[in-house]
Order: C-alpha cells, then structure tokens, then sequence
C-alpha cells in the first residue's frame, strides 16, 4: 500500500496537469459536439432533401469512421497537406465532430417524440419553420434525451484517452501516467491512480445529467 | 478539396503493392475484431445472467466487475493489459493460438488487445443484454414458472429468445464500436491497418512513390465506413426479417420529417 501513495504524492503535479488538460479536451469536445450536433439534427429534419440527405452522409460517416482514423486525417494529413493545424485544434476538433454524429442521433429520436400537434399549432400560428425548430421543437427534444446525451458524454470522456496517446502527444491523462510509469516502472499503482482520475470525470459528468434529468426531463 | 482530390495524390494506390498493403492490415483488424465479438458476446451473456441471477452475491459480483470495465476508457485497459500482463500469460498464448492464425495474430502482444477488448465489450453488451431480458413482462416468467418450467428452461427457452430478440440494434452498433476499436491496438504495437497506413506514407517505400499521410487514412477511414454501414444493414434486414417470421412488429416512429415537408408543401 505504501507505494500506492507514494506514486501519487510523488508525481501529484504532473498527473493534476494531465487531469486538467482532460477536462479542457472533454468541456471543449463537448461544446463543439452539442453545436455540431444540433445542426446536423436540424439539417436531417430540413424540409429540403438535399439537406436531409448532407446531414444523414455526415451521421453515417462520421459515426462509422475510428476517432484514431479521424485524428490522423485532422493532424498528420492535414499538416503533411500544407495545412498548420494544432494538436489541440485536431483534438478538439475530431473528438467534437466524431460525438456530433452520435448527438444528431440522439437529437433526431428527441424531436420524432415531440408530437406533431405541438408543430402544427406552431406552424398555424404563423411560425417558420426555423422558428418552429428553434422554439418549440428543439428545445422540447433536447429535454427528452438527456439520459442518452449523458450516456454519450461519458463515451466522449472515455473517448479523449485515444488523443493523449496518439500521434497528437496532447499531454492529458493517459499520456503523463504513462510518462510517470515509464519513470517508475510502477504500473499497476501509476495506472490505478489513472483510473481514478478518469473515473472521477465520468462519475461527476452521471451526478450532472440525472441532475438535469430531475430538473428538466420530459418523461413520455 | 482540389488537394484531396487531385490524381496525383492518389497515384500510391495504384503503385506497386501499396493498395494490397493496407488492404491486408485491414484483414489483420477484421479478424481482431470477429474473435474479440465471439467472445464478448459469450462473456457478456454470461455476465448478463449472473447480474440477473437469484443468487445475491453473484448479482453483487457481476454488477461490480461490468460497472468497472464498463468505464474505463478502453484504450486505458489496452495499455495497462500490455505493460501489466505476466510474461507467463503471454508465452501461454503464443502456445495455445491456433496454427491456422496468420503470424501477427501468434504474438503475445495480441493477447493484451484481444483480452483488453473482451474485458471492455463484454462488460457493455452485458449491459444491454440485461436491459433486453429485464424489459420482457414480468408475466412471462411467471406463466412459464406456473408451467412448471425449471429456471434453467425459463431463462433459455421464454425469456431469452424474447430477450435477445430485442437487444439486436443495440448489440449491432456496439459491434461496429468494437469494430472501430480495433485501430487502439496499433497503440500497442500491432501490425493492422494504422500501422501499414504509417509504413506507407514512410518515405522510399514500394516504388519509390511516397504516399501522402491525408489521402491514406481518408482511405483507411472509407475501409471501416463500409464494413460498419454494411453490418448496420445486415442487422436491419434481419430485424425484418425476424419481424415476419414471428409475426411481431415494432411500433412505428411517428415523424416530424414528413410532417414538416407537407407543411411546407401546402
């Protein structure tokens, strides 16, 4: 047991700023992923086929597509192409749009469950239909699927392990454990400390989505 | 758009072997990932039952081990199983794997990924194959019980067969998660598809033609695009066709897509 601790005391600071850079990688993964998302959602409910038809392309692509695939496109094929992207904009980037797909997923069985009275009062009432989506349907939709959305952020969370140890060496997490254990040789008590640290991230992100889910849900 | 797209940049795939290459590191993934599915699905159905066993401890004991598997990132698992594994354990793979595996599938190595990936799926399908058995009708048991059906009958010949029934969409997308979830292995040194993707774009590899890193992986990315929409609807097809053959069908999703185009319309 003793040294158990000790791998933490000793090397508190370097796995605190992996912790954190996890946290920066997942908040703004997750931004991205709810605009992205409810754009495409929006785009495959457009009355338009061509729209509904881009929007269902993006889904199928980039839910059927590996994230490890997506951060070599975004960091080692773009800069190879000339292009001077970040590792944190690549990040952040393909971590944001790999969930959006699954958000518009979610999103869309969110807005099949508002019902259809609701959106013919509205468009009798003389709303657009953008107005329609942004005032009645959308938000109604997304207090149906907080539970899956929640389910969703804790894949994302998961998720943001491959970027630390890929190509892009963000140094999150995973990444310093593994520096800390290849300096300690002390695997099994470097990872533990690791698995803390990722299971506190998902256990806080639960807590937050059944609050939201006792606050807002729609049960149907 | 014209860089993706110019011929030149896609002149490796017809040079020399290069196309082959990748295409046999994508082979390497797609056996992965079947024997990871064979057993996560035995696995996860036995966890599934355990959690739902009448036994408290084994339901206790069960719950524990799918909630810790279940989340941990599983690149997370890749990784500790690869540094922690015993070096018996791995010397007893390359023993026990069968011969008519290819060489790269022998290497101790794989027996890191292969466990990390059951360890991890099977934890998630026994989740949704819980969720399956516990959404059935209390009254199915207990018409079955009152038919004087042993536990073991009720579970394998009412429950079960209505059960699993259910939970085909959901176990289909995690199989094309885990699908996806072969590339990790690559983290371990593995030769599949991301590595042979790596060698290509090298410099001076097969004919001297250096493959650009954007136009390979765009490639590799169309490989799994593929193979995932065509398991995604082999499930579908076969979710009618089970519909038909037994006479039950899913309630209808009422649309707000066709909805909105009428309005539209008028």
């Amino acid at each position: 047991m003793g040294a158990l601790f000790e791998v933490l005391t000793e090397n508190f600071d370097q796995l605190a700023r992996g912790f954190w850079v996890t946290l920066r990688l997942v908040g703004a993964s997750f931004a991205i992923a709810l605009v992205v998302g409810t754009v495409v959602a929006a785009l495959r409910i457009a009355p338009s086929a061509w729209l509904r038809r881009l929007g269902g392309v993006y889904v199928e692509t980039f839910r059927n597509i590996p994230l490890l695939v997506l951060l070599f496109i975004s960091f080692a094929g773009l800069r190879r192409a000339g292009v001077p992207i970040s590792n944190w904009t690549a990040g952040i980037g393909s971590l944001g749009l790999y969930t959006a797909a699954y958000v518009a997923e979610v999103l869309r069985s969110g807005v099949f469950a508002v019902s259809k009275g609701q959106v013919e009062a509205a468009l009798s009432l003389g709303f657009s239909h953008n107005e329609t989506l942004r005032r009645i349907v959308l938000p109604q939709a997304f207090r149906t699927v907080i539970a899956p959305l929640g389910s969703i952020t804790i894949a994302m969370i998961k998720n943001s392990a491959i970027v630390g140890v890929s190509l892009l060496a963000l140094p999150d997490l995973l990444k310093e454990a593994r520096i800390v254990q290849s300096r300690t040789f002390e695997t099994d008590e470097t990872f533990f400390w690791a698995a803390v640290g990722y299971l506190l991230i998902t256990a806080a992100a639960t807590i937050a989505f059944r609050a939201l889910e006792r606050r807002f849900a729609i049960r149907r | 758009m014209t860089y993706l797209f110019d011929p030149d940049n896609w002149e490796w795939l017809i040079t020399a072997n290069n196309a082959r290459f990748i295409l046999e590191g994508f082979l390497v993934n797609l056996q992965i990932a079947v024997i990871a599915m064979v057993f996560s699905l035995a696995v996860g159905l036995a966890l599934a039952l355990a959690r739902v066993s009448r036994m408290p401890w084994l339901r206790v004991a069960g719950g524990a081990w799918v909630d810790l598997w279940r989340n941990l990132p599983l690149i997370f698992i890749i990784l500790y199983l690869a540094l922690a594994l015993p070096e018996r354990w791995r010397d007893a793979y390359e023993d026990a794997a069968p011969e008519f595996l290819p060489d790269v599938l022998q290497t101790g190595r794989v027996f890191a990924a292969l466990l990390a990936l059951v360890l991890y799926n099977s934890a998630v399908i026994a989740e949704i194959m819980r969720a399956g058995i516990l959404s059935l009708d209390r009254g199915q048991g207990e018409a079955a019980a009152a038919l004087g059906f042993t536990p073991w009958q009720r579970m394998r010949l009412v429950i079960l067969p209505q059960g699993l029934r259910r939970m085909v969409p959901a176990t289909v997308s995690q199989l094309i998660t885990l699908n996806k979830d072969t590339t990790l292995v690559s983290i371990i040194a593995i030769q599949e598809v991301m590595r042979h993707g790596r060698i290509v774009t090298g410099f001076n590899f097969f004919g001297g033609v250096q493959a650009p890193v954007l136009q390979v992986f765009v490639f590799i990315g169309l490989l799994f695009v593929a193979t995932n929409l065509a398991l995604s609807r082999l499930s579908r097809r076969l979710e009618i066709r089970e519909q038909r053959r037994t006479g039950t069908t899913l309630k209808p999703v009422s649309g707000l897509e066709d909805q909105v185009t009428t309005a539209q319309a008028r």
